[in-house]
């Protein structure tokens, strides 16, 4: 009690404390009126000459008292209950633990004197302020934050809070999320490179104590699902905060939808366009056999520009068909082992024949000392032919393109290097997204801007890592790491030898790969 | 045993004047049916050292073709190899479920004849494996 009363002191004082002072004042007047009224009974009897020593002295001064005291007693239950039970409900009310019992509304008095209505409506008032705090984390919802909330509800920018746990304290309608199988709340989001966000949350936890990060263009669905939006993804990260992680997805669809469904449209008209380009290919090959020993060298010269623009022609159809492939995540791989230069063997004379036509000194040096890689191999010889292209699309006349590689722990780093007009810092982080083409280059060279970006998808997907280094005005070095085949035997021969032990190591989309199969 | 006569079952013209062409160029025996039955009944009836099998062919598909000559306890073309010949990459499963029973799978958009003359000398390099 005593400890109670020092705490009530430092306190802001509480609604409970009213109702003990008052009583206590009230019981103080009480005694103090009786002693008044008993020693006015007094005085006025000795004034009407009464022996103060007589019986009826005494008699009358204890019947006034007793009656006093009596009368008191009933006043002071008669008043103080009903604002006792009204005290304890208001302070029952306001959150804070009563001091005396709660009345019960309905005790028959109550019920008679009409007491009832008035402490019930304390009671379901209270009721409704609890539930309220519980849904809003406590808080009583100020009409502030209630405009706050319709405010959030209506935006079409996605906002999810998540805790310490991971877990979605709060997502608003526009929010990426989806219903777990156990009810919980996840986000629909598909990374572009697979757990990206776990792996940015996870390195947050560990090292940073506040932290940032932004991905653009994160589709929530697969391309064709009539639900798909596409979001420029902002996430926020402080340790310790009851919003651990705050996400921010602002809607792109109206952005970048028109530039999928033209993707969707240059796919299908790629389709159409395979059957030809494989008759134009396969009859510049029988004509070239079968001319062989009839051609000038000037018509052998144009002979091979034909090849040359039919395979590349070839080249971008492939590159496109991929690429939305891989946008449908169903860029799956079956991985064997393979060698680096057996990949390049199967490219060698395409990519030599480029080479020559346009005059540069392609040199390529792949030793058969290198391990072997876990690799698909018309994906990897696709990504080789894309970065010694570019190479040789960006390199200067009469330049040169060398392709070299090396040993880097468990991978095989290959290097694609020229000597050309290299690439400005400021568009470097740019170049592996899609559809990106600087704007340099969309005056002088041709292309679709999505090989990189295809390169990138593939290179991920066999767990490498691509990069680029450049100084501007004296060229640019690709690299890209693939493993080494006896790295990762075990994992590939746990997964049927696809790349899904690589890359994901929980929920990523390799494993729910199969019901995007058609 | 070196391959000398080739079936090729190609439905679409052009895309099989352009194999046979340049196959009969190399010097090899080639016969071309352009339906899937006839070319079961050319397979069985003379012994091909190597069938090229389009998938989607008319009367037969590729895959029925397969399961006929290969899908039995009895291999009925033991001594022939046999390359299957796609438009575009099939779902993987139907992919590894063909793999198993031919002896090459090529993307037409890949190879272009000259390519394919490779992987059939390359057959004969080294002495043929007793697969079943």
């Amino acid at each position: 009690m005593a400890v109670e009363q020092e705490q009530t002191n430092k306190r802001e004082p509480l609604i409970r404390d009213y109702w003990r002072r008052y009583r206590r004042t009230a019981r103080g007047i009480v005694i103090l009126m009786e002693i008044v009224v008993t020693l006015i009974v007094g005085l006025s009897l000795l004034f009407s000459d009464i022996d103060p020593s007589g019986t009826a002295f005494w008699a009358t001064m204890a019947a006034t008292l007793l009656a006093t005291t009596a009368l008191n007693f009933f006043i002071l239950d008669f008043l103080l209950t009903p604002l006792r039970d009204l005290a304890m409900a208001v302070t029952n009310a306001a959150g804070e633990k009563p001091t005396d019992p709660l009345a019960n509304p309905n005790a028959p008095r109550y019920s008679k004197n009409g007491f009832k209505p008035l402490l019930q409506f304390i009671y379901e008032h209270a009721h409704d302020e609890e539930s309220a705090g519980e849904e809003k984390s406590g808080s009583k919802t100020s009409p502030q934050l209630k405009r706050l909330e319709s405010a959030l509800h209506e935006t079409n920018t996605g906002f999810i809070i998540m805790d310490a746990h991971g877990k979605i304290q709060y997502a608003n309608h526009a929010a990426p999320v989806k219903h777990d199988t156990d009810d919980s709340l996840q986000l629909e989001l598909l990374f572009e490179t697979n757990n990206s966000f776990e792996n940015w949350l996870a390195n947050c936890r560990e090292t940073a104590v506040r932290s940032e990060q932004s991905w653009i263009r994160v589709p929530n669905r697969i391309v064709g699902d009539e639900e798909r939006r596409i979001f420029n993804i902002t996430a926020n990260y402080e340790k310790g905060s009851a919003a651990e992680v705050v996400i921010v997805a602002y809607d792109a669809t109206g952005i970048f939808q028109p530039e999928d469904d033209e993707l969707d449209f240059i796919s299908f008209a790629a389709h159409e366009l395979r059957g030809p380009i494989t008759v134009i290919r396969g009859y510049l090959d029988v004509l070239e056999m079968e001319l062989d020993d009839q051609l000038q060298d000037d018509q052998r010269e144009l002979f091979k520009r034909l090849v040359v623009s039919a395979n590349r022609l070839s080249g971008y159809i492939n590159n496109i068909l991929n690429t939305s492939k891989y946008d449908r995540r169903h860029l799956q791989v079956h991985l064997a082992e393979e060698n680096l230069g057996g990949i390049y063997d199967s490219i060698k004379d395409d990519m030599q024949l480029r080479a020559q036509s346009q005059r540069r000194l392609l040199s390529v040096d792949l030793p058969s000392s290198l391990p072997t890689i876990a690799a698909d191999r018309s994906s990897i010889g696709e990504v080789l032919s894309n970065l010694i292209d570019n190479a040789l699309k960006y390199s200067n006349d009469g330049g040169s393109v060398s392709v070299t590689a090396a040993t880097e722990g468990n991978f095989v780093k290959v290097s694609v290097t020229d000597n050309g007009i290299g690439i400005p810092s400021s568009v470097i982080g740019n170049l592996f997204h899609k559809f990106y083409r600087s704007h340099r280059s969309r005056e002088t060279v041709a292309g679709t801007g999505i090989g990189l970006y295809l390169c990138k998808a593939i290179v991920e997907s066999h767990g490498g890592q691509i990069g680029v280094t450049s100084t501007e005005g004296q060229g640019s070095t690709f690299t890209f790491t693939v493993p080494i085949y006896s790295s990762v035997k075990d994992k590939l021969q746990a997964n049927d030898y696809t790349n899904a032990g690589l890359i994901s190591s929980n929920d990523g989309w390799i494993k729910n790969h199969s019901k995007y199969i058609s | 045993m070196a391959i000398k006569s080739i079936l090729v079952i190609e439905d679409d013209r052009f895309i099989g004047e352009m194999y046979v062409r340049s196959l009969k160029h190399e010097g090899y025996d080639v016969d071309w049916v352009v339906d899937g039955h006839d070319g079961l009944v050319a397979v069985t009836s003379k012994p091909y050292d190597l069938m090229m099998l389009d998938i989607m062919l008319p009367e037969m598909r590729g895959p029925e073709i397969l399961k006929a000559l290969r899908g039995g306890k009895v291999d009925k073309i033991p001594n022939t190899r046999i390359i299957v010949m796609t438009n575009f990459d099939q779902d993987d499963e139907s992919r590894m479920a063909m793999q198993h029973d031919v002896d090459a799978y090529l993307i037409k958009a890949e190879i272009t004849p000259r390519k394919l003359v490779e992987v059939i000398k390359a057959f004969d390099k080294p002495a043929p494996v007793g697969e079943q």
